[in-house]
């Protein structure tokens, strides 16, 4: 039966490697699981000799108050892909299973 | 993958929206298009964007101790080309400069070139160069997901590096030091998002393969043989 399932197995394989990385990695210390964008300006920082809150806007931006609001709306963005995907998903699937359809 | 706004010097911010903007209305071009010829493609344009969506919002923690994000881009390249990828790229960029602080109005043509444009070309040259090959369908998925990806960070880093040459060595140095924060973090996230688009694809061609055979992305022929080594369940029997 495992014959039809090799891609689920291999990507739930993939996924068991990089969550048991992750707890290694994460149990070592001085590592903070920041933002690459974040080390990315804090490097740029460093290159520049200037501070991080030395760059300001070119062009003023809405910053979400906290990391709280920021999780929402990332959670909102997820929870609009997730709601298209299962629609469309479940649409043909309807599709297939109605008689008279091939 | 976000370059932060304020963190481009306007110059550099201007040659990237420059860049940008041809593939952006060539994309409201060709999704025109693609509608008025048939409707029947937007569910699947749907998936491939809503991918785009979601994957963009999914910080994962990497190897090096820090945290990135997937592309998911890989699908809707195969599917609908570079151009209309980098106009759905454009909208998920624009919503996380406006309402989330990642990236801003001024980087975004940089993170345009990056995310929605550069990362989905090379991952088209990958498709194209496998595509009438022997190689199995989903390897060639996998391998366009992850390399659009990858190829992503690739670009960041030298966005970034040629606006922030080191004093020390120039721009090469520099793309050193921003590759080794950017890309190597991200070979863990490009591997797993290729092997989830790929099975992605799998149920995609599973419930719909005349899409991806009308759309050209891969024969009849490559389909069935896909399909064969997974057993298709008849319509009706579930």
């Amino acid at each position: 039966m495992f014959q039809n399932r090799k891609l689920e197995i291999l990507t739930l394989i993939g996924l068991a490697v990089f969550v048991v990385l992750f707890i290694i990695v994460s149990g070592q210390s001085g590592h903070e699981f920041s933002g690459s964008d974040d080390v990315g300006s804090a490097k740029i920082a460093e290159i520049t000799g200037r501070s991080v809150e030395d760059f300001k806007p070119l062009i003023p931006q809405y910053v979400p108050p906290s990391g709280e609001i920021e999780s929402t709306l990332f959670a909102l963005q997820a929870t609009f892909g997730g709601v298209v995907v299962g629609l469309v998903i479940g649409y043909w699937y309807g599709q297939r299973k109605r008689p008279g359809n091939p | 993958m976000h370059i932060m706004e304020g963190f481009l010097p306007w110059q550099w911010c201007l040659v990237w929206w420059i860049i940008a903007l041809p593939f952006v209305i060539m994309g409201i071009v060709e999704l025109r298009k693609l509608i008025r010829k048939d409707r029947e493609f937007l569910p699947l344009l749907g998936v491939s964007g809503a991918f785009i969506f979601i994957l963009s919002a999914l910080k994962l923690p990497s190897v090096t101790g820090s945290c990135s994000h997937p592309t998911g881009t890989g699908l809707s390249v195969m599917c609908f080309r570079v151009s209309i990828t980098a106009l759905i790229g454009g909208i998920v960029l624009l919503f996380q400069a406006l309402l989330l602080a990642h990236g801003g109005l001024s980087t975004m043509g940089a993170n345009m070139v990056s995310m929605a444009i550069g990362g989905p070309l090379v991952g088209y040259w990958v498709y194209k160069l496998l595509k009438d090959t022997s190689v199995n369908i989903y390897v060639t998925v996998f391998l366009v997901a992850a390399v659009a990806d990858i190829v992503t960070y690739i670009i960041t880093s030298f966005e970034l590096a040629v606006a922030y040459p080191a004093a020390a060595g120039g721009v090469v140095t520099s793309f050193v030091t921003f590759f080794a924060i950017f890309a190597i973090t991200q070979v863990p996230l490009s591997i797993i998002e290729g092997l989830v688009l790929a099975l992605v694809f799998k149920y995609i061609i599973q419930l719909k393969p005349d899409l991806i055979e009308k759309l050209g992305v891969f024969s009849k022929q490559q389909i069935d043989g896909a399909l064969g080594a997974t057993v298709q369940v008849p319509a009706g029997t579930v």
